[in-house]
């Protein structure tokens, strides 16, 4: 038979880099496209939307969201779910308020609250990676928890902060034209995605989410990568929560309700697959300045600001719709309570 | 290839020494006695067959050899030193690897990261992907495993190319001893061809090869020598040479059974 040794140059064609196309993920492009629609249909909408002003306001506005989106992009392509981040952000945002009023120092209070957000991933982390509870079971109880501790601790009522605080002052600062805030959440994009495509991490990230038995049979502690995802949301969900409070120039325990949807749909609109093993930063981010332009746009078309939720949540379900790709919704909620291993 | 195995058992095999020798293996599980006393035996460049009905024992026999599970009583030779496994890690130490059924590969990963998993070449905290397909690529073409290009996705290939791509990432680390189970199981027959046509390169290489079929032609096709496995017990070793389809489907259901066997 053929037993002739391939030469170099046709070993060089097996490991050339196929073209962008690709290698791009498909969903991503979709979206891209969406988005680009968008911008033209408020553009032509409301005169207002396409200037620079609008723009670094929209960068603002969807900041908060991506921050927590690039995390929970990691913790979606494993095939897990955290759905306890609005309240973690709303627990952090109510801390920081809680503690620069008993006078601490502006940078104790941000570390104090990094940490806050670590503490609530790592508890999530460690019932589903290593007590083997689900997930979408874990940080539900989480979610209402949570949140339970932030209203105990405030009795409900909103704490101001002063602004001559440095918190207040992050909320307010502004470089080149964009806020702290976009700052801030380019920083961490850039960050997310140089971990998931670029690192061994992001490898295993990808891998056990399509097959976690094979990534650890290869030697790799998916139980460890597993609960590092879940601490990964609860870091940028405290570091929301600072954020959060820095903006409104208060904490409160009912602020960020809903938010954990809204950062699950910019995910699922990028192209995140719901299933897991396909991840995308990029895709990431456009999802979140989709959801981010459809709030900023009615709002300046004038419509009221109670549809919003309503345009959300249908969003919401559109990009779970084209999420599934041939799947059933029934597969996709047992995927997400089974138990792990 | 060299071994630097100094046998002073001197099993007949057909390389002269022995790789591995397993004798009176058993295993039970509760009260189920799974193994009942296994002898095998293999040698370098040889690929033996395993055969036997389901239950016989066979996959537990590779568990203990993989140690995947620890055996009971018997002994494990590999290359003249009596070893005794407690994790896949002390097996894959003395050079025994393992392709199991289910491959270990991860669909949405390409081809080179599932080759490289979990061992990825890197540069500085980053992965080295330009060495990694270019490592990729030359293990495939020395293998001659026909992929389109190392960037493809694993759940894009055929069974037979993922078949290929599992085992290449197995001989990659060097084995003395391959295992593979049930290779060819669900391959169309052009696939086969490929998988079994590896697996004689493999073993060209001076590798011992332990192959599980149910496909007693591909037994006929590729194995030197095979060994039956019966109810927990090896209870014939033949050289292919010997042997003819019907007379090991005898051996394998003990139909017509007219020698006695002792294990």
């Amino acid at each position: 038979m053929t037993t002739q040794v391939a030469s170099p140059q046709q070993q060089r064609d097996l490991a050339a880099q196929p073209s962008w196309w690709e290698r791009v993920n498909k969903a991503t492009v979709a979206m891209l496209g969406v988005t680009v629609a968008l911008f033209i249909g408020f553009g032509m909408a409301s005169p207002n939307f396409l200037t620079f002003g609008n723009m670094s306001n929209l960068a603002t506005q969807v900041a908060i969201t991506l921050i927590v989106a690039i995390a929970m992009t990691f913790v979606i392509t494993t095939g897990q779910i955290d759905l306890s981040v609005g309240s973690t952000v709303a627990f952090v945002a109510a801390m920081t308020a809680e503690l620069l009023q008993l006078g601490l120092d502006s940078s104790l209070v941000i570390v104090a609250g990094l940490l806050a957000g670590l503490f609530w991933g790592s508890v999530n982390g460690w019932l589903s990676a290593y007590q083997n509870i689900p997930p979408f079971i874990v940080t539900l109880a989480a979610m209402s928890i949570i949140r339970g501790f932030a209203l105990l601790w405030t009795e409900g009522f909103s704490v101001p902060i002063d602004r001559r605080l440095f918190v207040a002052k992050i909320g307010e600062a502004e470089f080149l034209g964009f806020s702290a805030l976009a700052w801030i959440a380019l920083g961490t994009a850039v960050i997310g995605g140089i971990l998931l495509s670029r690192m061994r991490f992001g490898r295993y990230v990808n891998g056990i989410g399509a097959q976690e038995e094979s990534v650890r049979r290869a030697g790799v502690n998916t139980r460890r990568i597993k609960m590092i995802t879940l601490m990964l949301t609860g870091l940028a969900a405290g570091a929301a929560g600072i954020l959060t409070a820095a903006r409104l120039g208060s904490g409160s325990a009912n602020s960020a309700e809903g938010f954990e949807l809204t950062v699950i749909a910019a995910v699922v609109l990028g192209g995140t697959n719901l299933f897991g093993g396909r991840g995308t930063i990029v895709g990431t981010v456009i999802g979140a300045l989709i959801t981010g332009m459809i709030a900023n746009g009615l709002t300046l078309m004038g419509v009221s600001p109670f549809l919003t939720p309503i345009v959300t949540g249908l969003v919401l379900i559109a990009a779970i719709w084209i999420n599934l790709r041939g799947r059933s919704l029934a597969q996709l909620v047992s995927h997400l309570t089974k138990r792990p291993t | 290839m060299s071994h630097e195995s100094t046998d002073p058992q001197g099993g007949d095999g057909q390389g002269g020494d022995t790789l591995v020798t397993l004798e009176g293996i058993t295993k039970s599980f509760g009260a189920v006695q799974s193994l009942r006393g296994v002898d095998l035996r293999l040698g370098p460049g040889e690929v033996l067959g395993l055969v036997g009905d389901n239950g016989a024992g066979k996959s537990t026999l590779m568990k203990v050899l993989s140690g995947a599970i620890r055996h009971d009583t018997g002994s494990i030779t590999v290359g003249g030193k009596q070893v005794r496994f407690h994790s896949p890690a002390d097996a894959r130490a003395e050079h025994i690897g393992i392709v199991y059924q289910d491959l270990a590969l991860c669909d949405t990963l390409d081809v080179a990261s599932n080759l490289f998993l979990g061992r990825e070449p890197r540069k500085g905290p980053f992965v080295d992907r330009a060495e990694m397909h270019r490592q990729a690529a030359e293990m495939l073409s020395t293998l001659h495993v026909r992929v389109r290009s190392t960037y493809q996705e694993i759940g894009e290939l055929s069974g037979g190319q993922r078949q290929a791509v599992a085992i290449a990432r197995a001989v990659s680390f060097q084995p003395k001893v391959l295992i593979l189970d049930e290779p060819t199981a669900a391959l169309a027959v052009a696939e086969v061809r490929q998988v079994l046509r590896m697996i004689r390169e493999v073993a060209q290489q001076g590798v011992g090869v332990i192959l599980i079929t149910h496909r007693l032609q591909d037994l006929f096709e590729v194995c030197d020598r095979i060994t039956v496995m019966y109810e927990g017990q090896s209870v014939d070793d033949a050289a292919t040479a010997d042997l003819d389809i019907e007379t090991l489907v005898g051996m394998i259901t003990r139909s017509n059974t007219t020698t006695e066997e002792a294990a």
